[in-house]
């Protein structure tokens, strides 16, 4: 029978690893064991994928939609979901902060689904394969206009950003070196599509132009030759600042909130050490990622990093989907679910920028965190859904139970989450007015419910709710 | 290939209609005359508002569809999104009685509504559940020669014949892969002998049923070769009995003998323009330019996702609802066809 620190620390990895899990599911995963969940984790081919034809049968617009606000987001809400391998998921979550592509310029959800997609099939493989697959993305061609770089006329768009944001990061390579990068992408272009009207989406794809590349020598990062992408990505790969630019990423999203990118030159990481074992582990492992995560998972300062990041929010509107259930159907309204990590400060599919999403606190303003605990209290606080039902059997089993008990049990379901001794005692003080918690008669079962379910809401509002 | 020549029959394409009045068309069916009734069922309005009143478009509308292209006109607009009696949500399969009365499934409503042929609410039946006339998911729908109403129940994996008011009168299927069983069915529709087919989206086949739900024989199997198929949508017969089976996932309709062996595929032939469509391209300057600029117009002939089917008696024509392009496309089946030269 697993013990509290299990049930913990499988907790710990299923926020982070995952998007968080029941108290059932704790359960069982604790009882299996730590490092075999890593691996389960780390081996996603075996799970079955979500089969994505259950949602276009009931919501046939969710194929190519319009650049109506929400529905490019269903389709990846109901992956995520509904998926049995929440690791992959997550990392798809991940790249997609990284190699951020918005609606709001490339004007087609489906094309940036394709991108999404495509993180999932490639995103616990090579980095180096991601990069180049990155640079063939038509969403990304267009996103940062290589469409428009030519051979005697680069755009340095996509060619600077490939250095600055997607892999060494500001300080590590000069202007010469952009441009020479941007030479090396030429004719790294898309076909054209059949416009959208009047008969709706038509796909983008990548296409080499041989006539419109720049074939001459470049220097790049010391360098010489004849470069095209591939090589360019090939040297990129080669740079010690690639890896720690990666790792940094990697500690900022899996184990506690660090600096932001743009601060990165200047501000240290939070944990150097822990930077240059992950960095050790992308050179070590040609940069799978696969092996950099199990180096990661299996540390002691992931293991200790328990709730040092602020849950972004689709974390916030995932965990809780997932954790209070019934809502794996596509039922009508899905848009308006895939929207709302939007009101929370994170539009899916559509980044504010280049540069992906601020985290941490930036996560946090007025209208964001009534959003956040309002949405999450909404579904706590119904007590049809599967999850709360589940919390309410556990109470009633356990029978009748003093404030301070009914206040640690619901804690227990909700994380397990430890609160300071003033804030557990604020609950066990809103809790005592109305006795212990008893189910013995009708009056009393539904009583109990209604103050289990505000309960519930209750921690959902606190501060140290936000914090995975 | 405009027109396919195959085991003594010819398929040859007619003309597409679309571009107004059917966003995202899933169902159809043939009344009539020239009548055409077209389900549709479109975007969710993605408003922070509650979900019965998210969607933009559920809806009938009535088509006098000949066989001249261009002759199209819209006449009836049927019912509206939300989830009051009168209203739709998830529409799904269509069935006219001899009138063109029509008869709507829904599957989040659970229930089938009845209008007449002028868009007249007249009632609807069914609720949630398992049991006997009770519905999950109710998506194909289809009425046989004696007026008895066929309902694929789709996620009680069943089929199930109703009277016109609802009542039940007994069912067929169950959940499974084996001969007889079903896996989520989607389209129905019966043959002039009575015999019942039904497209068994999740078992990748459609089964061809007796009148009393024994099993008779099966059509495709998984895949995306000739005569394989990929959670078929829907199912019709013509008058020579044989079996159209609308390939959802692959994009085509498979054509098989009565007998169940493969004749051909029909991926969408729609090199014309239709009417209401080339009226929007001819009023935008840039899409004319963007047209000219990709390497091939054919993306736009062929269908994307197709979902439902009739067979037009009268006119020897098969319609297929092109879902993702907003339109349907039509083929006939000719019985008086001349070869060509073949050498010319």
């Amino acid at each position: 029978m697993p013990n509290k620190e299990d049930i913990a620390l499988m907790a710990h990895l299923m926020r982070r690893a995952g998007f968080g899990a029941t108290y059932d599911e704790l359960e069982i995963l604790a009882e299996r064991g730590y490092d075999a969940t890593v691996e389960e984790l780390l081996q996603p081919e075996v799970q079955e994928p979500v089969d994505r034809y259950d949602l276009l049968r009931y919501h046939p617009w969710s194929w190519k939609p319009g650049t109506i606000q929400g529905t490019g987001h269903a389709t990846w809400l109901f992956d995520m979901v509904n998926t049995r391998a929440p690791l992959l998921e997550k990392m798809t979550v991940f790249w997609h902060g990284i190699f951020a592509t918005g609606v709001s310029k490339v004007d087609h959800w489906d094309e940036i689904v394709d991108m999404v997609d495509m993180f999932r099939d490639k995103g616990l493989g090579s980095y180096k394969e991601m990069l180049i697959e990155v640079a063939k993305s038509p969403a990304m061609l267009y996103w940062l206009d290589n469409n428009e770089n030519h051979a005697g006329a680069p755009n340095e768009n996509w060619g600077r950003e490939l250095l600055e944001l997607f892999s060494m990061g500001v300080g590590n390579y000069t202007e010469k070196d952009v441009y020479e990068c941007s030479r090396a992408f030429t004719g790294w272009t898309i076909t054209p599509k059949l416009p959208r009207f009047p008969m709706g989406r038509f796909d983008w794809s990548f296409e080499y132009r041989e006539e419109d590349h720049d074939g001459d020598e470049k220097s790049f990062l010391g360098n010489r030759g004849n470069f095209n992408g591939e090589d360019i990505i090939d040297i990129i790969c080669r740079q010690p600042a690639t890896a720690r630019f990666m790792a940094r990423h990697l500690y900022n999203f899996f184990v506690a909130d660090e600096a932001q990118v743009p601060a990165w030159q200047t501000v240290p990481p939070r944990d150097p050490e822990a930077i240059q074992v992950l960095v050790d582990a992308f050179v070590a492992n040609d940069y799978d990622m696969r092996e950099v995560l199990r180096v990661l998972f299996n540390s002691d300062f992931f293991k200790e990093a328990r709730f040092s990041r602020i849950k972004s929010p689709v974390e916030v509107v995932v965990n809780t989907l997932r954790f209070v259930g019934g809502h794996e159907f596509p039922a009508p309204g899905i848009g308006n679910l895939g929207r709302q990590t939007g009101y929370m400060g994170q539009e899916v599919l559509n980044p504010p920028s280049v540069e992906g999403w601020h985290t941490g606190r930036e996560w946090i303003n007025s209208g964001s965190l009534m959003r956040r605990i309002n949405f999450v209290a909404d579904l706590v606080g119904d007590v049809n859904l599967p999850g709360v039902q589940a919390i309410l059997g556990r109470l009633r089993g356990a029978g009748e139970m003093p404030p301070d008990g009914f206040v640690d049990m619901c804690l227990e379901q909700m994380g397990p989450l430890d609160l300071d001794t003033q804030t557990r005692q604020e609950l066990i003080d809103h809790a005592a007015p109305d006795g212990n918690l008893s189910w013995d008669t009708p009056t009393q079962a539904d009583l109990s419910t209604q103050r289990v379910s505000e309960m519930l809401q209750l921690i959902v509002s606190l501060r140290d709710f936000q914090y995975a | 290939m405009l027109t396919t020549v195959v085991a003594g029959r010819t398929f040859d394409y007619s003309h597409a209609v679309g571009g107004l009045y059917m966003p995202m068309p899933v169902a159809v069916a043939c009344g009539s005359g020239d009548k055409v009734y077209v389900v549709s069922r479109q975007y969710e309005q993605i408003l922070d508002v509650p979900w019965n009143q998210t969607a933009t478009f559920a809806q009938v509308n009535v088509f006098n569809i000949t066989t001249t292209p261009g002759e199209e006109e819209h006449l009836v607009k049927i019912s509206r999104y939300g989830d009051a009696e009168g209203q739709l949500i998830w529409p799904a399969g269509i069935a006219l009685d001899s009138d063109d009365n029509v008869f709507v499934t829904d599957e989040w409503m659970n229930r089938v509504s009845v209008f007449t042929s002028a868009g007249e609410f007249v009632k609807c039946w069914g609720t949630p559940g398992a049991g006997h006339g009770e519905f999950n998911r109710p998506s194909g729908i289809a009425m046989d020669s004696d007026g008895t109403l066929l309902v694929s129940d789709s996620l009680n994996h069943r089929v199930q014949r109703l009277t016109v008011d609802g009542e039940f009168i007994s069912a067929f299927g169950g959940y499974g892969s084996g001969e007889g069983k079903l896996d989520s069915p989607w389209g129905v529709t019966t043959d002039k002998d009575g015999f019942v087919y039904v497209a068994d989206h999740k078992n990748h086949r459609a089964q061809k049923f007796t009148t009393d739900g024994e099993f008779v024989m099966s059509f495709g199997s998984f895949g995306d070769g000739k005569g394989q198929l990929t959670r078929p949508s829907d199912v019709v017969v013509d008058n020579d009995g044989d079996v159209y089976v609308c390939d959802w996932a692959n994009d085509r309709v498979e054509v098989f003998t009565p007998q169940g062996r493969f004749l051909t595929s029909l991926r969408g032939d729609a090199q014309d323009l239709a009417k209401w469509h080339r009226e929007q391209v001819e009023a935008n300057a840039d899409v004319e330019k963007a047209r000219r600029r990709v390497y091939t117009l054919e993306p736009e002939w062929r269908f994307a996702m197709p979902t439902g089917l009739a067979f037009d008696e009268s006119k020897s024509r098969i319609i297929i609802t092109d879902t993702q392009r907003g339109r349907v496309q039509i083929y006939n089946k000719l019985h008086d066809y001349m070869e060509p030269q073949f050498n010319l």
